[in-house]
């Protein structure tokens, strides 16, 4: 699961730590999420594009090539 | 209640038991320790409870879920092995060839040393838990840096 969280954090100038506060959850989740080793439940993912004001397609994209992790 | 303190009252409990333990070895009473134990494990659930600067999230929960799955998954079989040895010891199976009438089959696991080996699982159990929580905290990203 790719995601661009990186990418929308930079656009609304926004730290892990700062994100991690506003969802709450810890910065090391942010930061697993962002370099795709933790595959948020879809509760937290809403909660992150929900922030972001946009649909959860835009920042998390369905990959059926990468392996999951829990297929790893 | 701050992490800091948290780990404070701990400290204090683990002293109180450390003590309690003593004093129920003088007094050859193992319910006093036993008793102690409940109520300080107990506690220590109830100041844990109270602590609000910690965040655990979906992912720690995560971590904590499998590392307890495959800490059961590996512990079950090494307590079972040594479970069994021990219902053979007190069911004296008889073995082959027989032994000479009236002498007694070699203990297994000598009653004495049941104590011993059930603290060592007990440490094996949380050694086990501990490389396991290390082992899925890295999976999961734990020990990732990042350059913020």
């Amino acid at each position: 699961m790719k995601n661009k969280i990186k990418i929308f954090r930079a656009m609304h100038n926004l730290t892990q730590e700062h994100l991690a506060q506003t969802i709450g959850v810890n910065r090391q989740t942010i930061l697993a999420i962002e370099k795709e080793k933790y595959i948020p439940s879809l509760d937290l993912a809403f909660k992150i594009s929900r922030y972001f004001g946009v649909n959860i397609e835009e920042v998390f994209i369905f990959d059926e090539k990468t392996p999951s992790v829990l297929d790893k | 209640m701050k992490k800091n303190t948290f780990y404070l009252i701990f400290g204090c409990i683990a002293l109180a038991l450390l003590i309690v333990f003593w004093y129920s070895v003088e007094l050859h009473n193992s319910l006093l320790i036993e008793i102690a134990f409940v109520i300080g494990i107990a506690l220590v659930y109830l100041a844990k409870r109270n602590v609000t600067d910690v965040i655990n999230d979906e992912r720690n929960i995560k971590i904590t879920e499998q590392a307890t799955a495959r800490t059961m998954q590996v512990f079950w079989v090494v307590f079972c092995t040594f479970s069994i040895g021990a219902v053979m010891e007190i069911l004296r199976v008889p073995t082959f060839p027989r032994p000479a009438f009236g002498a007694r089959p070699a203990d297994i696991l000598p009653p004495r040393m049941m104590g011993y080996i059930q603290l060592g699982l007990l440490c094996l159990m949380i050694f086990l838990y501990v490389g396991f929580r290390i082992y899925y905290a890295k999976k999961y990203g734990d020990f990732e840096t990042d350059e913020e």
